[in-house]
């Protein structure tokens, strides 16, 4: 069993096709407000006017998919009043609804989103890295879905030599937040977390 | 806003005004004594004292309406290792059990004076902890608006100040419950009110000074702190709603504090002086409650939400 187990998110393919956030909902049986797995599109840019014409400026946009990190200090564990979060030992962050109160500190404490409130239920649930998948020897549902193979998942350990460190491109934030286990292969417009020139265009709902 | 969230107002608010009126009972009981003796003293605050259990189990259960699954609250202290809202937990209970065991000993004069004494300062010190933990719950990274020294600090301005003016209410209500009874007989009641009220009003004139020290910082701290989304918010889309917090705390504390200290300064005015010390509770009760929305309203998530 991995040590920690983490994604690798290859944001200089994706397509922002979002097969595997709905794979996620899919496999996971999520009611349609419950997204644990989600493609942000980040974008920026605009138009200059020059000698009478209107020329494009600086225009980016990519994508990146995110889900729960995992952390190696996940502030949703800490802030857990009944213990219901918990990391295991192979690094997952996973939450016993039987425990949760639904007071959904959790989701006040992580900035990733990532335990998400299920109101009917009234309990939190998050990303469980398709433990049951994983028992069973499968990928997880996301991994699988991507037609870019833009999702790897692993020891934390491997995917960083094998793809580097780099966990902080917008919109995610900064990385010592939480340390987050996931490593990042940035879009080539990537920008570094916290000096972002541009914003997130996905609309509302769909994020 | 949602139910949620003033559940969340409610029992903020009605803890930390059980803490601050249980500290200035404690601190008027104290003086009291010393100058007109026991007996007087529990006259003017025993039935203070009842009043502040209710308030602080109303806040209880408030708080209650803002679990989603509340069958489980119970579980709620059994993180205390990591968990400020576990902690805060923890202290609101002991708070309220040996709250609740002073006000019996009080009541029923069950042992010393001495070890009742010990008993009311331990309670005062665990709720102390209370507000501090509290105010912890809402420091978090991910949320810069509230992770703010300021945090703490507008807490215990908010205990204190809703504690003096509640039990200012409080003791003119049991004054005016004493005289129904057996009129004539709280002619040495009446000194103590007035003086009682006349350091009331001066205590909550100090703090609305106080208060009106840490309001600007706070929001000058959100500023520069990376929530300067929540600061334009109190001049933006609640600027009336922060102005009409500013002007009720201003009132009752302030100007309704400056009539209630001229009222009691010579007997007579009790009648005029106690509709002050009401009306100044009652603004600054409604100025703390936009206070405390504001507080929540104006909050933004750092990260992905």
């Amino acid at each position: 069993m991995a040590k920690q187990l983490g994604f690798h998110i290859n944001s200089s393919v994706c397509a922002n096709c979002k097969a595997c956030q709905v794979a996620c909902q899919d496999k996971n049986n999520l009611p349609a407000a419950i997204r644990w797995r989600r493609v942000v599109l980040y974008g920026g840019g605009g138009w200059v006017e020059k000698d009478g014409r209107w020329m494009p400026n600086g225009v980016f946009s990519y994508s990146v998919s995110f889900a729960c990190m995992h952390c190696e200090n996940p502030l949703c564990v800490q802030a857990c009043p009944t213990g219901a979060l918990m990391k295991r030992a192979d690094g997952v962050v996973l939450i016993n609804q039987d425990q949760c109160v639904g007071c959904r500190y959790c989701e006040w404490a992580c900035p990733y989103g990532a335990p998400q409130f299920n109101e009917a239920k009234g309990v939190m649930t998050k990303c469980n890295f398709c433990e049951d998948l994983l028992a069973q020897g499968q990928n997880p549902a996301c991994v699988d879905a991507c037609p870019m193979r833009a999702i790897e998942y692993g020891d934390i350990a491997e995917l960083r030599a094998k793809y580097g460190t780099l966990a902080e491109v917008e919109p995610l934030p900064s990385a010592s937040i939480t340390l987050p286990h996931a490593v990042v292969t940035p879009h080539r417009n990537a920008q570094a977390s916290g000096t972002g020139t541009g914003k997130i265009m996905n609309l509302p709902e769909e994020l | 806003m949602n139910v949620r969230e003033w559940a969340l107002i409610t029992f903020t608010i009605l803890a930390q005004m059980s803490v601050g009126s249980f500290i200035v009972l404690g601190i008027v009981h104290y003086f009291v004594g010393k100058k007109a003796g026991e007996k007087q003293a529990d006259e003017l605050s025993d039935r203070a004292l009842l009043a502040i259990g209710p308030v602080l189990a109303l806040g209880m259960v408030a708080s209650l309406l803002h679990l989603g699954n509340p069958l489980n609250a119970y579980k709620a202290v059994t993180n205390l290792g990591t968990s400020w809202l576990s902690r805060e937990i923890f202290f609101g209970v002991l708070f309220a059990v040996t709250g609740a065991v002073f006000a019996v000993m009080q009541w029923k004069k069950i042992a010393t004076f001495q070890i009742r004494n010990l008993v009311a300062i331990l309670a005062a010190i665990i709720g102390i902890a209370l507000v501090y933990s509290m105010a912890q719950v809402y420091m978090m990274p991910t949320r810069p608006s509230w992770n703010l020294v300021t945090t703490p600090i507008s807490f215990y301005a908010t205990t204190l100040l809703l504690g003096v003016l509640a039990m200012g209410a409080a003791f003119v209500a049991n004054f005016w419950y004493v005289q129904s009874k057996n009129p004539g007989c709280a002619s040495e009641q009446c000194v103590l009110l007035r003086d009682s009220l006349r350091w009331i009003a001066i205590a909550s004139i100090v703090l609305l000074g106080f208060q009106f020290v840490v309001l600007p910082l706070s929001i000058a701290f959100m500023a520069a702190s990376g929530a300067a989304v929540s600061a334009a918010m109190f001049v933006g889309e609640y600027g009336a709603l922060f102005a009409l917090r500013l002007v009720l705390v201003f009132l009752g504390a302030g100007v309704l504090g400056i009539f209630v200290y001229r009222e009691a300064q010579s007997a007579g005015h009790e009648r005029q002086m106690s509709w002050l010390a009401y009306g100044a509770f009652a603004c600054v009760l409604v100025g703390e409650v936009v206070g405390r929305f504001l507080f929540y309203a104006t909050t933004t998530h750092f990260g992905l939400q």
